[in-house]
């Protein structure tokens, strides 16, 4: 009773909330927060290179061939939030299912309590 | 090895009985050290290095969350660097925020490691973090260190003994050239430097290896991922050093690894102490599963009990001191207070009632699993 206690008061609470996403949507929504801090990240990465290179893209401006550039650009920014997305994938599922897993574990041994208070209430 | 054990259980009825000032008084140590080392390193703003701000920075510290003294020492150092040029606030600025995307998105917990990390730097033992965290953390805890590592790094090439003079040099008459310069300086300085990523992929290989084989089911699984750990560790730091001629020192490598060997022994004390002669090998079955267990039992051991045996001495009594403390009235005053003393149950009765209770809930629980592995036993009997 007490170690049922002290999951629900610490790690329980967090893998409550979990747990009452499917799958599918846990793991999507987690994506989608990536993909949004990927791309601030990404901007932030860019405007970096834009400071670096100031010099060189003033002098070049006229000559640079935007459409080429901006094509580029989006390719880097789709593989990074590609990789992004998989590595949060990846840790969002494990993080998932070790939830569920003790979840179980958890709603198992309440039952088995449950029981036991009942044959005592009988008692 | 007892006497080690009894200091041990010792040390940790301590900390579960005072665990609120415990983690109170190490935050605040922990806090203390960071602004400490920052200001000594740093300290180009001469407010911030105020001993009386120090102090109540860390005291905040310690009451709220790790994570507040993770930011609270990353504006610390972004307003030290700010009095020295905004040039590199904004390159450090960025670095932070692209850093704290990554941490707050997968291992928001790990704040000690990423403050550990460059205070291990600086104390020479840096070895010690990726086995430590290898032990005791999660896979995760390879971007907590990683980030940590590129912390001291960068704030070691902005600290007071390196800073190169061209990030200090005043803004010349042609303003924007000049401070374009500076930021292709500072960024090529900081971006170039190869012993971030051979470090920060040394000790993301150490941290998985580590992890990886202590939770093998093989006999003693921690100490042999602690050396393999360890070993790696060098392999991977003198291979990025002959790659990129970064001329570590061989010598303080391998003593700072002698050093993370200690202090992973000491962890694996306190966190995995087990008793491999004594392991049990059990099948089980329910209705669902078939169980194969190996149960290897933890080292314990009862601390000491101090006893304080009282020793009276006889005393003789004056006569007329005796009379009076025969007096009526004092007597019916000890024994009504030996009476309620007798009645009123102490702190350590409802103590011991309430052990008596759990160990009565955990028979009826036993006896419980054994009558229902009875019934399915019998049931699948008699079909």
């Amino acid at each position: 009773m007490t170690r049922l206690a002290a999951y629900e008061s610490s790690e329980g609470k967090k893998n409550m909330s979990i747990g009452t996403y499917f799958r599918g949507d846990y793991i999507s929504g987690q994506i989608m927060k990536s993909i949004i801090y990927g791309t601030v990240a990404f901007a932030l990465v860019f405007v970096l290179y834009l400071l670096y290179d100031a010099e060189k893209l003033m002098e070049s401006i006229y000559e640079i061939d935007l459409m080429g550039f901006g094509k580029e650009l989006l390719i880097r920014y789709l593989v990074f939030i590609g990789i992004y997305s998989v590595i949060t994938y990846i840790v969002y599922a494990v993080r998932h299912r070790r939830a569920r897993r003790k979840l179980r574990i958890y709603y198992n041994n309440l039952r088995r309590l449950d029981s036991m208070y009942r044959k005592e209430g009988k008692g | 090895m007892v006497v080690l054990l009894q200091i041990r259980e010792r040390i940790t009825r301590f900390y579960t009985s005072y665990d609120n000032y415990c983690n109170a008084a190490g935050r605040f140590i922990l806090a203390l050290i960071t602004f400490l080392l920052i200001n000594h390193y740093l300290g180009y703003s001469a407010i911030l290095t105020n001993a009386a701000l120090v102090l109540i920075i860390a005291l905040a510290c310690s009451f709220l969350p790790m994570n507040f003294l993770l930011v609270a020492a990353a504006a610390v150092t972004l307003l030290h660097i700010y009095a020295l040029s905004l040039e590199s606030v904004i390159v450090v600025g960025v670095a932070y925020l692209l850093m704290m995307f990554l941490y707050f998105r997968f291992s928001p917990k790990d704040s000690m490691l990423v403050i550990l990390t460059p205070i291990c730097f600086v104390l020479k033992v840096p070895y010690a973090i990726p086995v430590a965290a290898g032990l005791i953390g999660t896979p995760t805890s390879v971007i907590s260190t990683g980030c940590g590592v590129a912390v001291y790094y960068i704030l070691s090439y902005i600290s007071k003994n390196q800073v190169p003079e061209a990030v200090t040099a005043p803004v010349t008459e042609d303003g924007a050239a000049s401070m374009i310069n500076k930021f292709r300086f500072i960024i090529d300085d900081l971006f170039g430097n190869k012993e971030i990523p051979v470090f920060v992929a040394a000790f993301a290989i150490t941290i998985l290896a580590v992890y990886l084989i202590r939770r093998l089911s093989i006999d003693r699984s921690w100490l042999i991922a602690i050396f393999a750990g360890t070993l790696l560790d060098i392999l991977v730091l003198l291979g990025g050093d002959l790659t990129f001629k970064l001329y570590l020192s061989v010598p303080g490598m391998i003593l700072g690894h002698v050093v993370a060997i200690a202090v992973a022994v000491v962890i694996m004390f306190f966190r995995f102490n087990v008793d491999y002669t004594r392991t049990e090998r059990v099948q089980f079955e329910d209705d669902e599963y078939y169980y194969y267990v190996k149960a290897v039992p933890k080292n314990t051991v009862k601390p000491e009990e101090r006893r304080v045996k009282k020793i009276k001495g006889e005393t003789k009594k004056d006569a007329a001191e005796y009379h009076m403390r025969r007096s009526v009235t004092e007597k019916k005053e000890i024994v009504t207070d030996r009476a309620a003393r007798r009645t009123a149950p102490t702190d350590r009765d409802i103590r011991l009632e309430e052990a008596r209770e759990r160990r009565r809930a955990a028979d009826r629980l036993e006896r419980d699993v054994a009558a229902k592995a009875r019934e399915n036993r019998e049931r699948r009997g008699n079909q």
